[in-house]
């Protein structure tokens, strides 16, 4: 008996012993732990296109310019630039390095560009290019390569001829497809280029020295950075891959990671265990997509204008979602969108439509009259999140309830719901937007009857004019007011029905200083963080 | 001599009997006999009744409960089961202007720190319509977030929910988060548009349960907005076994569940045990290399993986998206389950055609079809039943799994398997909606299953009773 309990005594000791030294951050050392959602799909920045990818190459690798953490432009490897209708100029810092200790240089960032737009490459993000001379015909194949409107001057100043002028050219830079990758590193590797953690040559505050495939990866100090003496973080370990909120709350929880993002469920033990509850408003925008196709029936707008009418966003948000953080969907463009001097939102407000069922049963009789009799049941399409059903059930319920429409639910998943609604088999699908740089026009073209991300192929030549004008203007009032008339025509045309804004609530742990959230760029960003004693 | 002549007279006419004194117990066939033994087990009866008040449950209930099971009550959501509740009767809710700071000046520099708020208050009367909060404005505080706590905080990191944030010129806040009749602690914080100082002040406030005259007459708690006056009280909605996650009741959706569940729960099993014996019964009966390649078959059949062919149904079927899978469900069922009782019914056959009575028949002239009627399958009869009520259990099993990962019913449909599925993912916030489901699918379960248990004992002829 004795025995036993000296032998579970020691357990006991060892298993607390374990708990209280088990940390997820090192104030002496500097380190902290994380875990990330899923292994980085892709990390040739000239290819990547999702979150995960983002938020690793964004410690890893630096542009021209970057974003502080109040999302203002600083420079990065450009110490400076100029810029004018047609041109900008980038004057890049002499000592910026790469890892190898080799500097960067203009090429690497020409060299970078002409990769990700060249045809073989097939980049999603290669249209991220197209304000820059003869870009998209080098995609299209129809312009070789070193046609490009970029031209290193020499080794430290990169000139860019722009197709039109763009106010926005200077922010579009920070983002990843614009990354330099170096001609030599890139040709010696081949189809390995960024496959492992050797495989890759970083320029940022961090270098990959370990990356075990779907397990775990690990981030150290870039002792060759310009900046490292702002840098204080030594490593950051990222020990754990995981989707699952609940595991990593339990993780967090444990003291085996310093930060987690939290949903609907998993918010409650976290308010419960009394951890710091944090929230930040991602800035992507979560609507209704209607197929505007003529043969389908949501191509009538009255129809249109009497789902318009029932749906109440503020009732979704606090209702429905009821996580706090997402803010009621009112228009396509974000409130955290600047115009001229304000919020945009703030300088034009979103029109919104009166919630009231007897106006959607005058807009549904005429849509019935027009499509000559009953209105067959919609299709609407969503991918296979709990939150995302959850929403359509409630969309369904709503139309059902409201307006006596039939809704059937498609669950696809997230690859199968994207190829569906490319080959615009929907009338209606649940889809989201995040912004890829700083400007209204990350959103403001989504709609144009030329993007292929318009999946309901919604064409208003008004629409697509107003957007001409705010892409070719470098005038804040003509591009603000050009804006403010398209989100009005999307508000009368209904052409979408925005939702919500998403938001998200996240513990971080409280001995770690200076973690960044943002709206564009790498999120979390954790390069300026600190552990504090 | 002469022979004895005897004469009428001596003999007396008995009276006539109608029968001799018996000594026997009562004739009791061998239904009748099975049904004495099987109300002898009282878990076996529990278990009928448990079945027959589900029958009543499904068929009965939703006459005597007539509320929609799809109707959306989002007043009430994720409610667990309680008494019947009065709502104050408000007006539309009106988004709140808020109050803002006309000519407002960010501060010229970020404050190395500001006091706490003062003056924080609850504008108007708190209902679980929305909840005003509003404070003075913090000198050098270029915004505010404001937090909300069901219990009081005791630190600055246990502020509770971030609600939300404001610009420095805005000095409210409506909050419309899924508010209930409870306290909530507020907390507002002075930021300088990103980082947040630290200090705050708290505000307890207890919403009470609103409704809007609107709503009230859209669901038909009155009959016309005259009908009440603003202030007064109605009685919302009850929900004797709560609502789930869109607020849509329980009650209502176990009863349509359960028409999905035991519909398919009974008529699949029957379809298939009747292939079964179908099939059994015919390799049996004939036997040799025909009974062979039967039973190869049936083997072959038991190979086949269920789910596959489940999905390969719906799609062959042109199931589209949104529409129900419980036809194809039951097709997959039929095709791929009988195995199991043509084996059981063929072994059966196979013995009893070699007794000694059959012989006897046969000689007597009896032809096929006589002998598989009058002598085979009624002695096949328990074997059959007891595959049927076990049989039953594993298909409602089964539509609940298929259901729970999604393949079964289509939203807005329930199904106790797809309830079970949506309850998950809030077991630990609101356990009843998970709860209910599964009690109905393992009370179904288990009362089947005993009464399959019973009925082994109760037709086992080897068990008939001899007192």
């Amino acid at each position: 008996m004795r025995r036993i309990t000296v032998i579970l005594t020691c357990l006991f000791i060892q298993l607390t012993d374990g708990t209280a030294l088990a940390s997820p951050v090192d104030f002496e050392n500097q380190t902290i732990t994380v875990a990330i959602t899923q292994e980085p799909p892709q990390m040739n920045s000239a290819k990547a296109t999702d979150q995960v990818s983002g938020l690793v190459l964004g410690h890893l690798m630096e542009g021209l310019v970057r974003y502080d953490r109040r999302g203002r432009l600083e420079p990065g490897v450009a110490e400076r630039w100029e810029m004018t209708d047609e041109k900008a100029t980038f004057y890049l810092r002499k000592n910026a390095l790469w890892s190898d200790g080799k500097p960067v240089t203009a090429h690497d960032f020409v060299f970078a560009w002409q990769t990700a737009l060249k045809p073989v490459t097939a980049s999603e993000y290669s249209f991220i290019f197209f304000p820059i001379k003869n870009a998209q015909q080098i995609n299209n194949g129809e312009l070789p390569a070193d046609k490009l409107g970029a031209v290193a001057l020499d080794d430290h100043t990169l000139e860019v001829t722009l197709e039109r002028p763009t106010a926005y050219f200077i922010k579009l830079t920070a983002f990843n497809t614009f990354f330099p990758i170096r001609e030599d590193f890139f040709n010696s590797k081949g189809d390995k280029y960024a496959a492992n953690a050797d495989d890759l040559l970083y320029n940022g505050a961090f270098i990959m020295t370990e990356w075990k495939h779907s397990a775990s990866l690990k981030m150290v100090k870039n002792p060759n950075y310009w900046n490292k003496d702002e840098i204080t973080l030594n490593a950051i370990n990222v020990d754990y891959i995981t989707a699952d909120t609940r595991a990593r709350l339990n993780l967090y929880t444990d003291g085996k990671i310093a930060f987690t993002r939290l949903d609907g469920e998993t918010y409650k033990d976290a308010l419960s265990q009394r951890f710091r509850i944090r929230r930040f408003t991602t800035g992507s925008v979560f609507f209704i997509e209607y197929n505007h196709r003529p043969e389908k029936v949501t191509s009538n707008l009255n129809l249109r204008k009497a789902i318009q009418h029932v749906f109440d966003p503020d009732e979704m948000v606090n209702r429905v979602l009821a996580v706090p953080g997402n803010l009621r969907g009112e228009s396509i463009f974000p409130v955290w969108l600047n115009g001229v001097e304000d919020k945009f939102r703030r300088e034009y407000p979103a029109p919104m439509a009166r919630y009231s069922v007897a106006t959607a049963q005058q807009y549904l009789d005429r849509a019935r009259e027009e499509l000559g009799g009953e209105i067959p049941p919609l299709v609407l399409l969503v991918s296979d999140s709990p939150t995302a059903t959850k929403q359509g059930e409630y969309m369904q319920g709503l139309m059902l309830n409201k307006l006596g429409l039939d809704v059937k639910i498609d669950v696809q998943t997230f690859k199968q719901r994207l190829a569906k609604m490319t080959s615009g088999d929907f009338d209606m699908v649940g889809a989201g937007w995040g912004p890829d740089f700083d400007d209204i026009m990350t959103f403001g073209d989504l709609m144009a009857s030329w993007n292929l991300n318009n999946r309901g192929r919604y064409n208003n030549p008004a629409y697509d004019r107003l957007v001409q004008i705010a892409m070719n203007s470098t005038d804040p009032k003509t591009r603000m007011d050009a804006m403010g008339q398209a989100q009005q025509i999307l508000f009368d045309d209904a052409a979408v029905l925005p939702q919500y804004e998403q938001g998200i609530i996240y513990v971080l742990h409280p001995k770690v200083k200076g973690v960044v959230r943002r709206v564009v760029g790498a999120d979390p960003d954790y390069t300026h963080a600190k552990v504090v004693p | 001599m002469s022979l004895f002549q005897p004469d009428a007279n001596m003999f007396e006419r008995l009276e006539t009997q109608d029968s001799a004194e018996i000594i026997a117990r009562p004739s009791l066939s061998y239904w009748q006999d099975a049904w004495v033994r099987l109300k002898k087990n009282t878990r076996a009866i529990i278990s009928l009744n448990i079945i027959i008040l589900l029958a009543i449950f499904t068929l009965i209930g939703p006459l005597l409960w007539q509320v929609d099971p799809a109707l959306q009550d989002l007043n009430q959501v994720s409610q667990p089961p309680a008494m019947p509740k009065s709502a104050l009767v408000v007006d539309p809710f009106r988004g709140w202007e808020g109050i803002t700071i006309d000519n407002y000046e960010p501060p010229a520099d970020y404050a190395d720190s500001v006091p706490a708020p003062t003056n924080v208050r609850a504008e108007g009367t708190a209902t679980t319509q929305a909840v005003r909060i509003a404070w003075d404005q913090v000198p050098g505080a270029d915004g505010y977030n404001v937090y909300r706590n069901v219990r009081e905080p005791t630190s600055f990191a246990d502020l509770g929910l971030p609600l939300g944030a404001t610009y420095g010129d805005e000095l409210s806040y409506e909050d419309r988060l899924s508010l209930e009749a409870r306290d909530y602690y507020y907390s507002i914080v002075p930021t300088d548009g990103l980082d947040e100082y630290e200090v705050f002040t708290q505000l307890v406030v207890t919403p009470k349960l609103a409704i809007t005259r609107d709503e009230a007459l859209e669901r038909g708690l009155i009959d016309s907005l005259d009908a009440v006056n603003i202030g007064d009280e109605v009685t919302i909605e009850f929900h004797p076994l709560g609502t789930d996650y869109l607020g849509r009741d329980m009650l209502a959706r176990l009863m349509e569940g359960a028409r999905v569940s035991l519909f398919i729960g009974i008529v699949a099993p029957l379809l298939y045990v009747l292939v079964g014996i179908i099939y059994g019964g015919f390799a049996g009966y004939i036997g040799g290399r025909f009974d062979v390649l039967l039973m190869r078959f049936a083997d072959f059949v038991v190979a086949l993986p269920f789910l596959l062919f489940m999905i390969l149904f719906k799609i062959a079927f042109g199931i589209g998206p949104g529409e129900s899978g419980i036809i194809p469900m039951l097709i997959a069922l039929v095709l791929l389950m009988w195995p199991a009782t043509a084996r059981l019914v063929r072994g059966q056959v196979l013995q009893i055609r070699e007794e000694g009575y059959i012989e006897a028949a046969r000689l007597l002239g009896a032809k096929n079809h006589y002998l598989i009627m009058r002598h085979i399958i009624p002695n096949t009869m328990g074997v059959i039943l007891v595959t049927l009520t076990f049989a039953v259990p594993a298909a409602i099993f089964t539509e609940a799994f298929l259901s729970f990962i999604g393949m079964g019913v289509a939203p807005p449909t329930p199904s106790w398997g797809s309830m079970c599925n949506e309850g998950v993912k809030t077991m630990l916030s609101h356990p009843h909606e998970l709860f209910f489901p599964a009690l109905f699918i393992s009370i179904t379960v288990l009362a089947f299953n005993l009464l399959g248990d019973g009925l082994t004992e109760a037709l086992d002829s080897k068990m008939r009773s001899r007192d």
